[in-house]
């Protein structure tokens, strides 16, 4: 919400407000959040730039770690693999939720609070019990292969989470998933609030449902498209709890991703100045993407 | 998760100060604690005189982070715990147990922590007790294996598992870090019930078990029950097929002193496992399927053979009964001397920053002596020292099996360590390889390579770390 | 005719998706209830009655009473340290004028996009040198410092609109700021305030890397950290997995179920209001 710009040019303080105060309200959040986010942060980079075994003395590593994320395969992996989710994450669960939106712009929907509630569930079991109860779907016998073999395409079947092709896309289904739900109430409720008349005015140029889709729909849910962008690529980049369940990167390398190369390296492998820098590089990718949407899509508004 | 930065479209102008308070909190960050190495605790003295003795140390909690948690070694540790409390009431034993991996992922923050465990279970080998004892986390145990006459109750061979130099450079050899309460080795378990049915008989050569295979595969049977999700029981089968090539050459190399991994042991023996996938004595989907879950199928009869460790037996003698036979890999030639990977399990060890080093020396002894391993042999479990009711137990049982076995194998010489002790990264290296030879995509050769890349440059390492401290050792 | 139509292929598609929504969610009810040691894998459809007995055996097995202890503290402790310095904080913020006020707030937006990945590493080493590892507060102040982050930016949105006319009006009755605050804004502001409680409430719960880096003495672990642990144990016990999961995820839902509103709404940044 914005204040407009008229009442902030009138605004005035009260008499006798001193302005001094302000500081004192903020000053506890603002002491708790720089001790314990802002400066582990900064200190993160600052770890980035050594080499560090967590336990005897740091060396000093220049640019050295920055320099494997793009010339070590086993950095460059995660990565790659966190972009392939972002996909299964963030871009189908919006095409999924904008599908639904089409179909439901022209029609009144009663019971809409039941099927909110259940849409938006995945977004609220904690990540580890989704992660628990998708293993076990995904497992040999497990529910998805049993569907499989019970409408006769058998043959399909295969240990998701153990090979090598498979492993990462059934991973990102898990979070399409759960991201899924958020689009879809996001942009059912966006939908519902979209003038009527626009749609009125659409159908009298004789537009087709596709061409109403483009003209009218997609405009008007433009900031909830990037609050749905924003919100799933974020959830995107952070599943530790996800791999570490599931696959613990597994097969082999092949789900790796930042998020979880960050604890390993840094409690498992004791290479704790590759695992800051992962961590940093992981900020700046998710702060790029985020600033990325919301120049692209809600650009005009700005 | 985050939340819409909606009213984040603000004009570069605004970020600055943003940005520049941002940059101060950051060069302000300058150190990290411990980035100077005060974070390597001491080593420890590990000094008794006399036997230790818990009743006179008052009240006390020992806190244990172990991972036995299969049926037989849960139960056999459970009763030893109430045994010892019993035996001395001011103590408490605070038992933390967790799964394999799970221990693995997080042994290391606890034993570097502020509160760390009295007692945990530590993997011996460079990836877990050596780089433990490179910083100066474990409390040496010679003191008290000279006390408590630990140095006679084992054969040298299993103690020397559990022993690292005192640089913290070598494994196999220097000072004693931890002891070991089972035995294990790697056997071929099978279902009496399905050889029968296929007409075959345990087989008594290496050469009878893979014709074995052939005949069950033909017979529509399962002949090996495999799962490999979790990484490390490929560690295992790879481990017993290398051994039949090359068991003394591998034992050497894993221990720093051998030919290598770019051998044609190593490559026949991955070769032998691609094949295996390929004619389908292995499971299809073994890559997907959890190693509890592969046990299980076993016991419930789908699989001739599982090839795995005595740790199981406890579980799978429960849902299998009469039907579940157990025996060393056969040897190539009939009578000869049986090979196979395995020695002993996870090292007991005392932390360095322990509170109560004299009880948990009491503690550990108790764990490893005659009466332990008569508990451990009623709950199943294979004691690294079989005592007399070892001795009891009738050989033609599946514990019987399980027990000849064992004395046959060290009479023999005929273990071969775990491979993933060879350098600090190989469990990941190995794991991560046989997976890729498991799932068709990794060639032999190419499994052969990579070990080799590993193992190469950690003996450079280890050379390098030799000619630094060899002045110092000479003193 | 049209319309009957677009109606059924829009009642067709809701329930298409809630139904793929549900699936697992049932699956792993259905488990639960089944019988332990069964020798299925996956999920499973109660043969024989519902085992009611899973639920309190997968409590005891995993210490879940200890566990549920620990989550309620440090989430009721992260609740209320949150709700307290975050509507103080965006008082401040959307009410008063003072220099460097904007980009100190984005100083706190700047959180909201930061993954605790960055953190948690640092964060781990700085907190065992003060010797506050494996106790509460390295659970409470960090999880507090990243709900700020959301609470500053939502509860100032609510303060900026709030009625100009009623802080006047108070101001002109005399109140000073504090009594401004306490007495009329806030009181006025309880469904802002109680959607930043219930996405503090689950997020705190639902915490995992926190808890796995800062917590490693078995007295001071949550929730999540029990059910990973118990997975790596009983990883082919499935209704006994199953239990353990719908335990831990039970109270959220119930949470959710009763207050959905509150949660799509803070989740979604006031971009949902109805």
């Amino acid at each position: 919400m914005k204040s407009t710009a008229p009442t902030r040019a009138y605004r005035r303080r009260a008499p006798g407000e001193p302005r001094a105060v302000g500081y004192l309200y903020i000053l506890p959040a603002l002491l708790v959040y720089a001790v314990f986010l802002l400066y582990p942060f900064g200190q993160s980079v600052w770890l980035s730039f050594v080499h560090w075994d967590g336990l005897t003395a740091a060396t000093p590593a220049g640019f050295d770690n920055y320099r494997d994320l793009f010339g070590d395969p086993a950095l460059r992996a995660p990565f790659a693999h966190a972009l392939l989710l972002l996909v299964f994450y963030s871009a189908l669960p919006v095409a999924i939720g904008l599908l639904l939106a089409a179909a439901m712009s022209r029609v009144r929907v009663h019971g809409m609070t039941f099927f909110r509630t259940v849409l938006f569930l995945p977004q609220v079991l904690a990540l580890i019990v989704v992660a628990v109860a998708w293993r076990s779907i995904l497992a040999p016998d497990g529910l998805l292969n049993d569907t499989l073999r019970a409408v006769g395409l058998g043959s399909l079947a295969r240990p998701w989470l153990g090979d090598y092709t498979w492993a990462l896309p059934a991973v990102g289904v898990i979070g399409t998933w759960v991201g899924t739900g958020l689009c879809m109430v996001l942009f059912l409720a966006g939908v519902q609030r979209i003038p009527r008349e626009l749609y009125e005015a659409a159908r009298m140029d004789g537009a087709g449902p596709v061409r109403e889709f483009l003209a009218v729909t997609l405009p008007g849910l433009r900031p909830q498209i990037a609050v749905a962008l924003t919100l799933t690529i974020i959830a995107g980049l952070r599943n530790f709890d996800l791999i570490y369940i599931t696959t613990s990167g597994g097969p082999g390398n092949a789900t790796s991703v930042p998020a979880y190369e960050v604890y390993h390296r840094a409690f498992e492998t004791n290479q704790v100045g590759s695992a800051a820098a992962v961590g940093v590089a992981l900020t700046v990718l998710i702060f790029a993407l985020t600033v990325t949407v919301s120049r692209l899509v809600e650009g005009r508004r700005v | 998760m985050g939340c819409p930065r909606r009213a984040a479209r603000h004009r570069p102008a605004r970020a600055l100060p943003a940005v520049l308070t941002l940059g101060a909190t950051l060069l302000a960050a300058g150190c990290v604690p411990g980035t100077d190495g005060s974070g390597a605790a001491g080593t420890g003295t590990g000094v008794a005189t006399a036997v230790p003795d818990p009743a006179k140390a008052g009240k006390t909690t020992l806190t244990v982070w172990d991972q036995e948690i299969r049926g037989g070694t849960n139960g056999e540790i459970t009763q030893l715990n109430r045994e010892f409390e019993k035996k001395y009431p001011h103590v408490r034993i605070k038992r933390v147990a967790r799964s394999f991996t799970d221990l693995k992922t997080t042994l290391k923050l606890a034993v570097s922590g502020n509160n760390p465990p009295d007692v945990i279970q530590a993997n011996q080998g460079y990836p877990d007790m050596v780089s433990f004892v490179r910083a100066g986390l474990l409390t040496p145990l010679d003191n008290y294996a000279g006390i408590y006459d630990w140095n006679t109750r084992y054969p040298n061979t299993l103690l020397n598992l559990n022993r690292v130099s005192v640089d913290g450079t070598d494994f196999g050899r220097g000072r004693l870090y931890g002891i070991s309460q089972t035995g294990e080795f790697v056997g071929l378990y099978y279902n009496k019930d399905v050889l029968r049915k296929a007409g075959l008989k345990p087989p008594r050569t290496w050469g009878e078990f893979t014709a074995g295979l052939a005949r069950l595969k033909e017979r529509g049977e399962l002949p090996v029950q495999f799962g490999n999700l979790d990484k490390y029981p490929a560690i295992h089968t790879f481990g017993v097929l290398q051994d039949q090539y090359a068991a003394a050459a591998t034992r050497d190399t894993v221990l720093g002193r051998g030919t290598g991994f770019d051998t044609a042991a190593t490559k026949d023996a991955a070769t032998a496992l691609r094949d295996w996938m390929r004619r389908g004595y292995l499971p299809k989907g073994a890559g997907g399927l959890g190693y509890d879950d592969a046990a299980k199928m076993f016991a419930s009869g789908d699989g001739a053979y599982l090839m795995t460790g005595t740790w199981l037996l406890a579980d799978l003698k429960k849902t299998m009964g009469d039907k579940l036979g157990l025996m060393p890999p056969p040897p190539a030639k009939p009578g000869g001397a049986p090979v196979t990977t395995g020695g002993q399990g996870l090292a007991w060890s005392i932390t360095s920053r322990s509170r109560h080093p004299e009880v948990a020396a009491a503690y550990l002894d108790f764990l490893t002596s005659a009466h332990a391993s008569d508990v451990m042999t009623r709950h199943g479990v294979l004691p690294a020292v079989p005592g007399p009711a070892a001795a009891r137990v009738a050989p033609d049982t599946v514990d019987g099996q399980m027990i000849d076995g064992w004395k046959r194998l060290s009479a023999a010489d005929g273990l071969v360590p775990y491979l993933d002790y060879a350098t600090p990264t190989f469990y990941d290296t190995l794991s991560a390889a046989l997976q890729g030879v498991v799932s068709g995509r990794t060639s032999p050769e190419k499994l052969a390579a990579t070990l080799q890349q590993d193992y190469g440059a950690f003996q450079r390492t280890q050379r390098r770390r030799h000619a630094q401290s060899a002045p110092a050792e000479s003193r | 005719m049209t319309t009957r139509r677009e109606r059924g292929v829009t009642y067709a598609l809701l329930t298409l998706f809630a139904v793929l929504s549900l699936t697992p969610v049932i699956g792993i009810l259905s488990t639960a209830f089944g019988s332990q040691g069964s020798l299925d894998t996956g999920f499973s459809l109660p043969r024989d009655g519902l085992h009611w007995g899973n639920f309190a055996d997968a409590w005891s097995r995993g210490h879940f009473g200890t566990y549920l202890g620990n989550s309620v503290l440090v989430t009721t402790a992260v609740v209320a340290a949150t709700t307290v310095l975050a509507v103080l904080a965006a008082y401040a913020f959307g009410v008063m004028r003072f220099p460097g006020s904007t980009p100190l707030f984005y100083l706190f937006v700047i959180g909201l996009t930061l993954p605790q990945e960055a953190l948690v590493v640092p964060l781990y080493f700085d907190l065992r040198y003060a010797g506050l590892t494996d106790t509460y507060a390295a659970l409470i102040l960090p999880q507090t410092a990243q709900s700020l982050a959301f609470g500053v930016f939502w509860m100032r949105t609510y303060f900026r609109g709030s009625a100009r006319e009623v802080i006047e009006a108070a101001r002109i009755d005399g109140a000073n700021s504090w009594t401004t605050l306490w007495r009329v804004l806030v009181p006025m502001g309880r469904p802002a305030i109680s959607t930043m409680v219930v996405i503090t409430f689950m997020w705190t719960w639902n915490e995992f890397l926190m808890a796995l880096v800062m917590i490693s003495d078995e007295a001071h672990r949550t929730v999540p950290l029990g059910l990973a642990f118990f997975q790596g144990q009983h990883s082919s016990d499935a209704s006994l997995l199953a239990a353990a999961s719908v335990l831990i995820a039970l109270p959220v839902v119930i949470v959710y179920v009763a207050l959905q509103r509150r949660f799509i709404e803070g989740m979604l940044g006031g971009a949902v209001k109805e």
